[in-house]
């Protein structure tokens, strides 16, 4: 009886009907498209039905060849791009949140503006600066007669480029935790004697940190997938995993292993989301609790 | 049946009863029609360029849809996939229509009595019947030519004389020299063709065990060797003005004529004299322009293949944006009176002859599956 009632209850509920065309939009839109690339990756290599008999021979390829590469690289560079992007935004987010006043908004303007820029144009830009003879090497030389060449198509340009083009997914987040911090506990922790760097690191940092966790896992899930810095800025120095996935699907025309490097990646970011959301509480950063 | 008022009451009645009507197949009697002004062309850049289609569009009233394509291969799996369905004309290299497309049933031939004249006006070396073009049984004519140009390598004279090029061929990027010198354009089905080239192979034949472990040593070194890597023709021709490299490993008119266009004259893509195809180094492509076997046909195909053919589209498929090539339609002085000495130098007319006379057609791997995973390892595994 009483779940007839909770049945009965949810029919009728206006928010689950409203909930229903977003469901199903999200369900054909979204976890279709992923339960396809998780099938194709059980096809046999090089084929293009899913009506096949399922195999695990493209998981064998990508585990027995040299794969871990790309994911070394892209894991790595990720992290350090991660950390940069913190030791960066952290100052910046602190003027824009307690510091700058009315100044913010301007601040905010100038780093929303670029992103109306494809990426690709705003990385082209770096290329014109790095480049030998460019900008860059071209005034270094004219001024002071000394050679910045070499800068481009290495590891660190790729790094810049994600550390520039994903810097506004780790600023506002870090904007919006350190907002968070209740200027009154800060007081309090100085009345008790609490020095300035104590404040910081046992008050500010720990109240900020839905802030910086949100920034971090976006900047890493986008910087793991990422495949225009290393190709653009890079020069390719190093073989990122979303350059796998994209030659596979195109120049070898090997769906299924593309697949199974879709779903390690997808899997890997979804094991380091689950880690690091076990951490944290959103309902404490949206305000419910 | 419009006279029945849509109210709040019935809409949904209304709307059920449309898409009864559509999914019973009423509706598509109307896009039927409509297929007699439209037209889908999947095609490599420049066919999608509103200089070439507007005139189109303005002088047939038609609706022309146009998508660039990335490889052939994967073009053509498109097409197996369904998409016979979406495209009415296919723009391709030359061997996919005679070797896959038109055994395979998804182009359909093309009228002769109506396009084989204009075959008469092209490049001595494209006259009639021009066998990429036909069937393996000589008897269908499958497409239209038009874009063509060797592509092998690229230098920046400035650093490597042209001789010097040509002589050494694709062996010069084995030079312990050359290392750090060089850029890797990753059109990646071609770099496979030229790293066979390179370790004296002929890439359009089944290789032998001995071969394919000649090609990977050679895909190791090229790769261990590239200052960068990148699939963009701009960003490897930039590189190459600005002294960060001196040559690029793959290349030809197509990706050197934009910046010979600008003004950057050292930029010169070089055909080898000599090589291990019957003797030939250079390896030259050909585009095809097919009619799909589309089961709800547009009836502006065939016009569309007439209409590029004239002089003064010619000379826009030509030219382009993006890249600058040379086009069969040269042939005629009509075509030719289109072109001003800047054009004809940015696509290197004056060796076209010389280096088509150097190069082999275009045509297909047998082993390609097995050596794009060996490259794709060199790639991924290469030291910086």
């Amino acid at each position: 009886m009483a779940e007839g009632n909770t049945s009965s209850k949810w029919r009728f509920n206006p928010g689950a009907l409203a909930a229903i065309p977003a469901s199903v939009f999200l369900f054909i839109g979204f976890a279709g498209p992923l339960a396809m690339v998780v099938g194709y990756s059980f096809m046999p290599a090089k084929t293009f039905s899913l009506l096949q008999i399922p195999t695990l021979e493209n998981y064998v390829s990508v585990v027995t060849d040299s794969y871990y590469l790309s994911f070394f690289w892209s894991l790595l560079l990720a992290s350090i791009s991660v950390f940069l992007l913190f030791i960066i935004c952290y100052p910046m987010a602190y003027g824009m949140a307690k510091l700058f006043g009315k100044w913010a908004n301007l601040i905010t303007a100038l780093i929303v503006l670029p992103l109306l820029i494809s990426e690709n144009i705003r990385l082209f830009g770096w290329v014109l600066i790095l480049l030998k003879n460019g900008i860059l090497d071209g005034t270094l030389k004219y001024l002071f007669d000394i050679t910045a060449s070499g800068l481009l198509f290495t590891v660190p340009a790729i790094v810049l480029g994600i550390v520039y083009v994903y810097l506004p997914f780790m600023l506002f987040p870090l904007v919006i935790g350190i907002s968070m911090v209740p200027e009154s506990l800060k007081e309090a922790a100085s009345d008790l004697g609490a020095s300035r760097w104590q404040i910081f690191k046992e008050v500010e940092i720990p109240l900020s940190m839905p802030g910086i966790m949100i920034g971090g896992i976006l900047t890493f899930i986008l910087a793991l997938g990422s495949l225009a810095e290393s190709k653009i800025l890079g020069g390719q120095a190093v073989i990122m995993i979303a350059d796998d996935i994209e030659s596979s699907f195109t120049f070898a025309q090997n769906w299924p292993k593309g697949s199974v490097l879709s779903v390690m990646l997808i899997a890997l970011s979804g094991i380091i989301v689950f880690i690091l959301f076990r951490k944290i509480d959103l309902d404490q950063i949206i305000g419910r609790r | 049946m419009f006279k029945n008022k849509i109210n709040r009451r019935n809409f949904m009645q209304q709307t059920g009863v449309w898409a009864a009507a559509a999914a019973a197949g009423t509706l598509p009697k109307f896009a039927r029609a409509a297929r007699d002004k439209e037209l889908n062309i999947y095609c490599w850049e420049g066919y999608n360029s509103d200089d070439v289609l507007d005139p189109f569009r303005r002088e047939f009233g038609a609706k022309v849809r146009a998508e660039g394509l990335t490889s052939d291969p994967d073009a053509v799996n498109r097409l197996r996939a369904g998409e016979t369905k979406v495209w009415d004309l296919v723009n391709l290299n030359n061997p996919w229509a005679r070797e896959m497309m038109y055994p395979e049933g998804l182009i359909k031939p093309i009228s002769r009595e109506r396009f084989e004249p204009m075959y008469k006006d092209m490049m001595p070396a494209f006259h009639p019947p021009y066998s990429w073009a036909m069937d393996k049984s000589g008897k269908d004519l499958l497409g239209m030519t038009q874009r063509f140009g060797p592509f092998n390598f690229v230098v920046n004279t400035n650093k490597i004389s042209r001789s010097m090029g040509e002589d050494q061929g694709f062996n010069i990027f084995l030079d312990p020299k050359m290392k750090g010198r060089y850029g890797v354009l990753t059109y990646d089905n071609w770099n496979i063709y030229h790293m066979c080239v390179t370790a004296g192979v002929d890439p359009f034949k089944k290789h032998s065990k001995a071969e394919i472990a000649s090609y990977a040593k050679v895909c190791k070194q090229i790769f261990n060797g590239a200052k960068l890597l990148t699939d963009d023709l701009v960003a490897m021709n930039l590189a190459m003005i600005n002294g960060e490299i001196d040559a690029s490993f793959t290349g030809g008119t197509y990706t050197a004529s934009p910046a010979r266009f600008d003004g950057a004259k050292q930029i010169r893509g070089i055909t080898p004299k000599k090589g291990p195809m019957n003797g030939k180094g250079g390896i030259v492509w050909i585009e095809l322009t097919s009619v799909v076997n589309n089961p709800d046909p547009s009836g502006l195909s065939e016009d569309f293949l007439a209409y590029v053919q004239r002089p003064d589209v010619s000379k826009k498929v030509a030219f382009a944006e993006g890249t600058y090539n040379p086009v069969t339609q040269m042939g005629s002085d009509k075509v030719m009176a289109t072109f001003n000495k800047e054009e004809l130098d940015a696509i290197q007319w004056d060796t076209l002859e010389e280096e088509m006379s150097n190069s082999t057609d275009y045509d297909i791997n047998p082993d390609y599956s097995e050596m794009y995973d060996i490259y794709s390892a060199a790639k991924r595994e290469r030291e910086g």
